[in-house]
């Protein structure tokens, strides 16, 4: 028996998305997180998570910092010689 | 007419800069330079990202005739960049950062969730909840806070959007140590996002 619990569900999550977790735990997973409105929400939260991180970590490169990287490679390498 | 040309393949840039063509390696660092400054920033800060920039290239320009095309040419990329940061970190030998722990999520005597569902989304809506300048600070903060092994693998495979394997691949770990440290930074995160929408674990 697969008896899974908001706590065991938590752990499972990953490989569940992923795509690596027997056929069998995936079922009682998919089974427990239907019948639980905590887990749901709980998941909603933990899927959109990298989406927020990514976009509020998006730098953007300055043109100064681009400039400036060009001239270090034309000091160290062969290369923006003609640039 | 206009004739569309076709970019070449990352793949093709690396064989001719490795064969000494500088035009196509400084093609590869046009075609980069701005996803691995994001890559630096996400790694280290915004501070240690110009200088981590700066290795990675020399680095590659460095070690190009070596490059034997058995990962995807990004992968490898990647994997420069990850070490750049990753030394940089060793020679700043930053104070052990504040725990995470405390953002994971927390269960009853039963296994069962202790907060309620409306709390448990409340995290999926911290971009709507908090003014942008602000998360993007908090980001920053948080990201340092985490422990390296889970950011590195956090950061590309999360972040940056690389595929399992290919982090396993960047990172010199097997695939299912990538799984089990971005689950880890997955749920530490998700319970500072919570935080800071003004859900307390």
């Amino acid at each position: 028996m697969n008896e899974i619990v908001c706590v065991s569900g938590v752990e499972l999550l990953m490989d569940y998305l992923e795509g690596v977790l027997p056929a069998d735990l995936r079922a009682a997973l998919d089974e427990h997180v239907a019948g639980c409105a905590r887990c749901a929400a709980f998941v909603k939260s933990y899927l959109e998570t990298p989406r927020i991180l990514r976009e509020a970590t998006a730098a953007t490169l300055p043109a100064d910092l681009e400039a400036s990287l060009k001239a270090f490679l034309r000091a160290r390498t062969t290369a923006f010689r003609s640039a | 007419m206009v004739v569309p040309t076709v970019e070449p393949s990352d793949e093709t840039l690396a064989a001719r800069a490795a064969a000494g063509d500088d035009s196509a390696f400084e093609a590869i660092v046009r075609r980069y330079q701005a996803r691995v400054f994001r890559l630096a920033c996400r790694l280290t800060s915004d501070t240690d990202a110009p200088d981590i920039l700066q290795e990675t290239f020399l680095q590659l320009y460095r070690h190009l005739p070596s490059f034997r095309g058995e990962s995807q040419f990004r992968t490898w990329l990647y994997r420069i960049a990850s070490n750049a940061a990753l030394m940089h970190r060793r020679a700043r030998a930053r104070r052990p950062a504040e725990s995470l722990d405390v953002f994971l999520p927390r269960f009853d005597a039963n296994g069962k969730h202790a907060a309620t569902p409306a709390e448990l989304q409340v995290a999926s809506r911290a971009d709507e909840l908090l003014d942008r300048q602000l998360l993007a600070e908090k980001a920053r903060e948080v990201m340092a806070r985490l422990p390296d092994l889970y950011r590195d693998a956090f950061v590309l495979r999360d972040l940056e959007e690389m595929s399992t394997a290919d982090v396993a691949q960047a990172l010199g770990v097997e695939p299912a140590t990538v799984r089990q440290r971005v689950h880890r930074a997955r749920l530490m995160l998700r319970g500072y996002l919570s935080d800071l929408a003004g859900v307390k674990p």
